[in-house]
């Protein structure tokens, strides 16, 4: 086995990335989420809500810090940005509801004014009424704003033509090779020319390694921070 | 009591006679001790009685306990526990006994419960337990899952565990332990007036190098973890005939990997002359690979000989297994799957091809051939580099001198307490209190602190961390002073993940027109391509594609074909016979200083026919003695090479390369790679490495040991890997069967995707330090190496500067190619190098 210990270096390392689509602009967040100026809206997606008390409750003892790190992670993007509009791409909470949405709903009330539009995904269970007492909008398929369609799984997305796709659900990561089978793999965001996939917001997910073509744009997130490679 | 001189004695002695046999003297003496309700171990190997000696002894006090009634008498309830680590023993086990019990008239019965027994039969038992119960370690602690458990132990005489030596040193064991402290606390109560006739417990061991130790960690729960209780030894001295194959020509620059194949025309005349011959390998691809090979050079074998791994179709290793019982097979390819298990009376031979990695394994299969008591073991030794010829003259001695391995009994381990203390929650509940006088006792456990013990109640009844707002963690819940699991879909999962064996995702094969083939694990699936073309089981097949977690594949003619190589199984070479090596070493720089006598030469001829080999290292360099380390600094146009050579084991010499390298970047910057086997290891870098006599002792200092390893090695990429293992048995993680438990689905969960919050959110948890701690333990052996180091400060450290790569290095420079290069051109290339060389 061979081993060689090396050093990565990355061109940029930024908390915050501009990127351009269709005349808009995007802002990338080292915090897995994206600021869209033009329309003031935050987008996040795969937030997993109450997974670990989920967990907990089925006797498995994953630190309940996971979930309160998220929640105050979710709430510094909004004190930051001051969106006008919250968008989640899907998969909001984990499974069935636990106390974990009740701290959530707390939340709620802080934020009263804020219009949350949420894309169903596969993990968004719970039943109308709940969604509704949360004062969240449910798009049961897709949401499009201009010529943006939000979706949670892309191979759900009924519009083609001419719009640009953003979606979720993959929890997509890249591997950086380093010289001498050194590998490392972080979340990231993948753009390629109609279709941008968003990070996992929840940091207590698994991810799916993607393989980027010709032309795509990747920025992986390295901690703190966000790099384009 | 005097044995002699009780009615059950003479009934079996009569029973024994009448079939023409006497008991064996250690046949008697476990019998009386058993008698006198003693405990004890029997050191003895298989095939000799071993199973009657604690068995007849069970019959016999039954017969004294009932001397009028004892054919008549059903219904008495559980008296023997054999415990045995494989199912396959268990219905050839059974059988014997049953047939003990007819022929003497008795209404005893015996069960089997394991995972193949059927709920009916589980139903029965439950109703009325066997006399003897012949169980698996795991579907023991399944019991103690079931509600009233302590009843079923209230009648129990004898708790045997079978094959101890496997057990122990691994966290079936510690199982085995915990079992044992939770029957005896249990039988403490219901039984209260037999406190005279307390539980024997005796265990039944080959020959391991701490039997004594071995024998105090299975009693400790009796003797309140004092050394107490006797070793029973069988005198039977097992003649084992032990033979090198020995290469027509010496290579004098050895590599490994590629002697062995072209060797395969010596082991025909051995299958031919001898009537059944196991061939043991050491990896499941190489298995593969000879398998074709044989039938290659002789293609008249074809259907008298066969694979065996633990990859192929059980359906197809229990076919092998069957007509090795009726001795249809001339000869089996295997690997350590046939190294336990059933005796196959037909084996007559075994060849071991390349290390068996240390003494107690090559024993052990040599003993797999010639099984009755007086016949002599044959094992030939086929070496896959010329230098594994010096492992075999070191075999030889070790075996001589019974110069045996011990086995490490595991410590603290926290994984295995948790998964217990949930199988008693799950049935009776426990009161902590109690409990930790229990497992306090074993061996195991003797070490844990209070603060630990409260710790992992905390985990259980609290999750962890303190108790905090929104949080409905529910695993055990207290209910007055008992710790219970009444949930009950928790207690179902737990009872479904009892157990310490945790596998790798694996994938059946299968064809497309239907048959299993065997299963192979995921990872290498993935990496296929469809129309690909890789060997399993001794076929070639054709990959197509994965549906509901099965390959499928197709037969192919294809003539090239990948051979998978499965993870695992890359066991280093053991303490002992690293020590032996290095003393054979001594003798073969002896031998080679002078001219050898025919006697000699026909005593050792392995270290003989290496002369060429030996006369060229001493001339470019150096042959180590005993106490000396060899150090070589060699410049090629790769770059500066430094070899190193303590014969400790791939995994201490991986640790040690990556401390010696850190401690060696605090004189200078400078850069590594590393490579690494069983008898060195090399660094290599594109400047001079600045090893000298000034330095040197230093460098190999037992000094600052821990904080180097902390500093030098990738601890936590290694603790990520083991804790895998830990969070499965400690039930953070369920591995379903594919397609079972949708419900489950939302509960899924990786291994380094726990590790890493357990990591950044719960560092003091519990179970992440113990993956810390088996990396010390187990991934870097720090015990040994720091006796390695020991021992190079006390002797002599060697350096040479040689012109040119040396026979020693060459494995080691070989090891390092391979890593980028596809086996062909590997080939070609140390052609190459071995003609610019000689």
């Amino acid at each position: 086995m061979f081993i060689i210990y090396i050093q990565f270096t990355f061109a940029a390392m930024t908390a915050l990335i501009p990127h351009k689509i269709l005349n808009n602009t995007f802002l990338l967040s080292a915090e897995r989420c994206i600021f869209w100026e033009e329309k003031k809206i935050l987008i996040v997606s795969d937030l997993h809500l109450g997974k670990t008390g989920h967990f907990r409750k089925s006797g498995i003892a994953i630190p309940q810090a996971v979930f309160k790190e998220d929640m105050q992670c979710f709430v510094t993007q909004l004190q930051t940005f001051k969106p006008d509009q919250l968008i989640i791409i899907g998969d909001m909470f984990h499974s069935e509801s636990n106390k974990e949405h009740d701290f959530f709903l707390k939340w709620r009330k802080d934020f009263a004014s804020l219009p949350i539009h949420l894309v169903k995904g596969n993990h968004d269970i719970l039943q109308e009424r709940w969604y509704s007492l949360a004062e969240i909008t449910i798009h049961k398929c897709e949401l499009a704003i201009d010529n943006f369609i939000f979706v949670h799984d892309i191979n759900d997305c009924t519009i083609t033509n001419d719009c640009y796709v953003f979606s979720g659900h993959i929890h997509p990561s890249i591997t950086v090779k380093g010289l001498a089978k050194q590998a490392l793999r972080f979340p990231c965001f993948h753009f390629s020319k109609q279709h941008a996939v968003l990070p996992a917001f929840s940091k207590f997910t698994g991810t799916h390694g993607i393989e980027p073509k010709r032309g795509d744009s990747v920025y992986a997130l390295v901690k703190q921070t966000i790099v384009a490679l | 009591m005097k044995l002699q001189s009780t009615k059950g004695y003479s009934i079996i002695n009569n029973w024994l006679a009448a079939k023409g046999h006497h008991p064996f003297l250690f046949q008697e003496q476990t019998w009386q001790e058993i008698i006198d309700y003693k405990s004890g171990l029997v050191n003895a190997p298989t095939g000799c009685g071993k199973t009657f000696s604690v068995f007849l002894g069970g019959v016999i006090n039954f017969i004294n306990q009932h001397p009028d009634d004892y054919k008549t008498k059903t219904k008495s309830g559980l008296q023997l526990i054999w415990i045995t680590p494989l199912r396959a023993l268990a219905k050839d086990i059974g059988r014997a006994m049953e047939e003990v019990i007819m022929e003497l008239g008795m209404n005893w019965r015996v069960g089997i419960r394991n995972g193949d027994t059927t709920i009916s039969d589980r139903q029965k038992q439950k109703r009325q337990m066997p006399e003897v119960l012949i169980i698996t370690p795991e579907s023991l602690h399944l019991l103690l899952a079931q509600k009233n458990y302590p009843e079923v132990f209230a009648s129990l005489k004898i708790l045997a565990v079978d094959e101890w030596h496997e057990l122990l040193g691994s966290k079936r064991g510690v199982q085995v332990e915990l079992a044992i402290s939770r029957i005896i606390g249990a039988n403490k109560i219901t039984n209260q007036n037999n406190i005279n006739q307390p539980i024997s417990i005796w265990g039944i061991s080959a020959t391991i190098g701490n039997l004594e130790q071995a024998k105090d960690v299975l009693l400790a729960s009796i003797n309140n973890n004092k050394p107490k209780g006797k070793i029973i030894k069988a005198v039977i001295n097992k003649n084992i005939k032990i033979e090198s194959i020995i290469p027509d020509e010496i290579e004098k620059y050895p590599w490994a990997g590629h002697l062995g194949l072209k060797l395969v025309e010596k082991v025909i005349p051995i299958i031919n002359n001898n009537k059944t011959t196991l061939i043991f390998i050491n990896t499941r691809g190489m298995t593969e690979r000879w398998y074709q090979a044989i039938l290659n050079v002789a293609p008249e074998l074809s259907g008298a000989i066969a694979l065996h791994h633990g990859s192929v179709e059980q359906d197809l290793r229990l076919w092998v297994e069957d007509n090795l019982h009726t001795g249809k097979l001339k000869a089996v390819v295997c690997t350590a799957s046939l190294d336990l298990g059933v005796d196959f009376r037909p084996v007559d031979t075994v060849i071991q091809v390349g290390s068996p990695k240390g003494v107690a394994r090559f024993l052990q299969r040599a003993g797999r051939s010639g099984h009755q008591p007086d016949a002599t073991s044959k094992i030939y030794f086929l070496p896959t580099h010329s230098l594994e010829l010096v492992e075999a003259a070191a075999l030889k001695d070790a075996i001589s001198q019974t110069f045996i391995e011990s086995r490490e009994p595991m410590l603290l381990c926290f994984d295995v307490l948790i998964q217990y203390l949930c199988t008693i929650a799950v049935s009776d509940g426990f009161v902590p209190s109690e409990i930790f006088t229990e497992i306090k006792n074993t061996w195991c456990f003797s070490a844990i602190t209070e603060e630990e013990w409260q710790q992992l109640l905390f985990f259980l009844t609290q999750g962890g961390a303190a108790l905090q707002q929104y949080d409905e963690y529910k695993k055990i819940e207290v209910i007055n002073g008992r710790y219970h699991i009444t949930n009950r879909s928790i207690a179902m999962r737990h009872r479904m993940h009892i157990g310490t064996i945790v596998s790798d995702a694996m994938l059946k094969v299968k064809f497309l027109s239907g048959g299993y083939i065997g299963v192979i694990e995921e990872w290498f699936i993935s990496r296929l391509q469809p129309g690909d073309v890789f060997t399993l089981a001794g076929r070639n097949l054709e990959y197509v594609m994965i549906k509901d977690m099965t390959a499928l594949v197709k037969k192919s003619n294809s003539k090239k074909s990948i051979v998978p190589s499965w993870m695992g199984g890359r066991m280093p070479l053991s303490a002992n016979l690293g020590i032996m090596l290095r003393k054979t070493f001594d003798k073969a720089f002896e031998m080679n200083s002078r001219v050898l006598t025919k006697k000699e030469k026909l005593e050792q001829p392995e270290l003989s026919v290496l002369k060429p080999l030996f006369d060229l290292q001493e001339s470019l360099s150096h042959i180590p003695k005993e106490n000396e380390l060899l150090i070589e600094h060699i410049e090629t146009k790769d770059g500066f090479h430094l070899f190193v050579y303590p014969f400790e084991g791939r995994l201490v010499h991986e640790a040690m390369a990556a401390i010696l390298a850190h401690r060696i970047s605090l004189i200078t910057p400078i850069t590594f790679s590393f490579a690494m086997n069983d008898y060195g290891f090399e660094l290599l870098s594109d400047q001079p490495i600045p090893v000298d006599d000034s330095n040197v002792y230093e460098l190999f200092s037992a000094e600052n040991l821990l904080a180097d390893i902390q500093r030098s090695v990738n601890s936590v990429e290694m603790a990520k890997r083991k804790f895998r293992d830990i969070a499965v048995i400690g039930g953070l993680i369920f591995q379903g069967a594919p397609g079972e438990y949708v419900k489950t689905k939302h509960l899924q969960n990786s291994a380094s995707l726990l590790f890493n919050v357990f990591n950044e959110y719960d560092s003091g948890n519990i179970l992440l330090r113990q993956a810390y701690q088996e990396v010390l333990d187990q991934q870097m052996e720090e015990v040994r190496l720091r006796n390695m180091l020991q021992r190079i400060q006390n002797g002599n450290i060697v350096i040479k500067y040689p012109g040119q790569l040396t026979p020693f290095c060459f494995p080691l420079k070989v090891d390092s190619l391979r890593e980028n290069l596809s086996s062909e051109k590997l080939e070609d290339r140390i052609k190459k190098m071995q003609s610019q060389l000689e």
